[in-house]
Formats: structure tokens, sequence, C-alpha cells
């Protein structure tokens, strides 16, 4: 998998072309080709034309706007990624929007990703998508808790929920947005419920009290012991194959503690 | 002419243009006007440059509509005139943007690391 990760040099020599108008009748060729000479159904089949294409498109673009453009590659799975500096959001997305030979004028998806060893520990994700030229793009930036991003609003007005979804479950901050409230949790609701440091169990519990008669919310009393899940199931599906589960050193009140003065 | 013909473009929000080259032939002035103040490496300048002036070519030779739509390849006469417009608005902005320049920063160390 590795080795099919292609990954590109910023600039380099471009070529300008049409990619994605003619990628559409290659691809059918190549599909109604490969189902008669496929061998090997469960091998993917390699799609080096669109892959070439998808490449010369990033290179295109990398070569075009090379201020902002960190990264360009195309994955194993024929998706086209481009990495861009977070203060590049708008100059890209509407470049990819108004560009002739790009418009990519629907955004499909906005999301974030939570990695919480790097030094920008959000990633943010846009997944884009071109009805003109039948193509994907997916442009990625990166933040950490505390720096806000440009909304993408302005340039595509499908961001407004999205980024309202992530400030909400991710807690990034997305500057100028027109109404960056919660959209999907509870009212007064604390925290942001995606991120990786958030309790699977959450911070409060709510309940019906019938002494006050209404709904209370109060904080979690589940002990630390049932957070520490146990995932070996108690039966013995193969017991032949079952892992002997690691016996904790037990101390006797016999036993003398082992050089202790 | 053509709007004697088409009713409609068939599409929510563009209506039939009434004079498509005239129409198309300020925008592509205009967009190529706006690439003239950027520098002359930028690769913006010179691919878009070079798709508005092989536009313009088939614009200015060919006075028919439906062989005009043809040969740009890229939709109807209406659908070529609105990606006009967005192609000048763009180039406005990048005289803004400047994206021809180096890169601003590097990104961290193993920000793109995959799987960490």
């Amino acid at each position: 998998m590795a080795a099919s990760l292609v990954r590109f040099v910023r600039g380099g020599l471009g070529r300008s072309f049409n990619i994605a108008r003619t990628s559409c009748l290659l691809q059918q060729q190549n599909r109604l080709q490969s189902s008669t000479t496929e061998t090997r159904p469960t091998v993917r089949p390699k799609d080096a034309v669109s892959h070439q294409q998808l490449a010369a498109f990033g290179e295109y673009v990398a070569e075009t706007m090379p201020k902002y453009i960190q990264q360009v590659q195309v994955t194993c799975y024929n998706e086209l990624e481009v990495m861009i500096h977070p203060d590049g959001v708008i100059p890209v997305l509407t470049f990819l929007r108004d560009h002739t030979n790009a418009q990519f004028r629907n955004m499909i998806d906005l999301t974030a990703v939570d990695i919480p060893t790097r030094q920008n520990r959000f990633e943010i994700v846009y997944n884009l998508l071109s009805l003109r030229y039948n193509s994907r793009i997916r442009v990625k930036t990166y933040t950490d808790e505390l720096t806000p991003v440009d909304s993408a609003v302005p340039v595509h007005m499908a961001a407004n929920w999205y980024e309202r979804e992530i400030w909400d479950m991710f807690g990034v901050f997305f500057a100028n947005h027109p109404d960056l409230r919660r959209i999907l949790t509870d009212y007064g609701f604390e925290g942001h419920p995606f991120r990786k440091d958030f309790p699977l169990s959450g911070y409060v519990e709510v309940r019906y009290d019938d002494e006050c008669k209404r709904v209370v919310a109060e904080p979690v009393e589940l002990s630390q012991e049932f957070r520490k899940f146990d995932l070996n199931t108690p039966w013995e599906v193969f017991p032949a194959h079952r892992e002997p589960k690691q016996a904790a050193p037990k101390l006797e009140a016999g036993d003398k503690a082992p050089e202790k003065k | 002419m053509a709007g004697l013909l088409k009713k409609t473009t068939g599409l929510v929000g563009l209506a039939v243009s009434q004079n498509p080259h005239e129409r198309l032939r300020v925008l592509y002035s205009k967009i190529l006007a706006s690439l003239q103040t950027m520098p002359q490496d930028a690769a913006y300048r010179k691919y878009t440059e070079q798709l508005v002036h092989e536009r313009f070519n088939h614009v200015k030779t060919e006075p028919d509509v439906e062989k005009l739509e043809k040969k740009i390849n890229c939709g109807q006469i209406e659908e070529v005139i609105f990606q006009a417009e967005c192609e000048l608005s763009l180039s406005r902005k990048m005289n803004e943007w400047k994206p021809w320049e180096p890169l601003i920063e590097e990104p961290p160390p193993n920000q793109w690391k995959w799987p960490i």
C-alpha cells in the first residue's frame, strides 16, 4: 500500500490540459477492458490512467498556488488530496470553485480528525465535487485548539452547518462564520464529544427524579473501574487458541517486600 | 438570434443569453486585462491566458452559437458565460491573494504523516 501511495513534490514541470474532461471516457473504456481481462477478481484493478490524470491535475493545482499548497498526493484508491496551509482555505477553495479547469462547485463534506499526538491536533478535511468534470478532490488543512480557521461559508454555503458541527464536536473555531452555534448536542452541554480526550461515558448523566418530578442532570458517578473495559469474552470461544490472561503478580502477606529500606 | 429559437437552457437560474458573442467578448477581454497585472511567470496567468485565448479565438471565428458550443465543448453557451464570469471574479481576487509567491510556511514535522 505504501508503495502505491505516490507523493509529489510541489511545483515541478506542468502541462496545461483539461484533464478531467477526458477522464470520464477513458475510465469507461478501462472499466470495460478490466471486466473482460480480469483474472484475480478479489484484487482491486489498478486504474493507471485516472491515477495519472489525477496526479497531473494535482500538479497543476500545486503549480498554480504554490503559496498555500504544501503537499499533493494521490492515494491508492485514486483520490486526489491537497494539503494546504490554514491561511489558504478561502483562496484554494475559491480557486477550485471558480477556475474553468476545476469547477469544484459542490461541497460534499467538511469534517475534522483529531490526532492528539500532533502539534496541530485537528485536521480539517474538505471534500469537493466537480459535476462538470465528474471528479472529486479532498482538501486538508490543520489547526489546534486555539487557532481559528477561516470559515468556508463565503465560498460554499453548504459549509455552514458542517462548520457548526465541527465547532460542536471538536471545538475548532471558525473565524467569520455567520452563525457559529452548537448544533448537535443538548442545551447546556459542556465539552466537545469527538475529541479523543473526551471520556466515553461523558461528564454528566441525565435521569428522571421522582421527588423533583423532573429530569435532572448529575455528574457521572461511574467509578473508574468500570471505565476499564475488559474486551475478552467470558466464554471460551477457541479454547485451544486462548491467550493466557496475564496473572497479576500477587504479593502474599507472608512474603517480604523485596529489599525495602 | 439564439434567443428566438431557444426558449430555455433547462437549468434553474440560468437564463437564455440574447447576445452571447458580445457578452463573451467583453468578459474575455476583461479577464485578459486583469491577468495583465500579474507577473509574467505566474502559473495561473500562463494557464488562464492560454485557456481564454483558445476560447476567445473560437468566439471570434465562429458566428453560429451551436457550433461554437461544440467547439468550446464545455456545455451550453450560457454555462460558458457563467464560467467566464467566475474566472473574471477569481482573477481579480487572485491579484489580492498573490498565490504565485513561495510557500508561506512549511508544515510542522510529521503533520501529513499517516499512519502516525
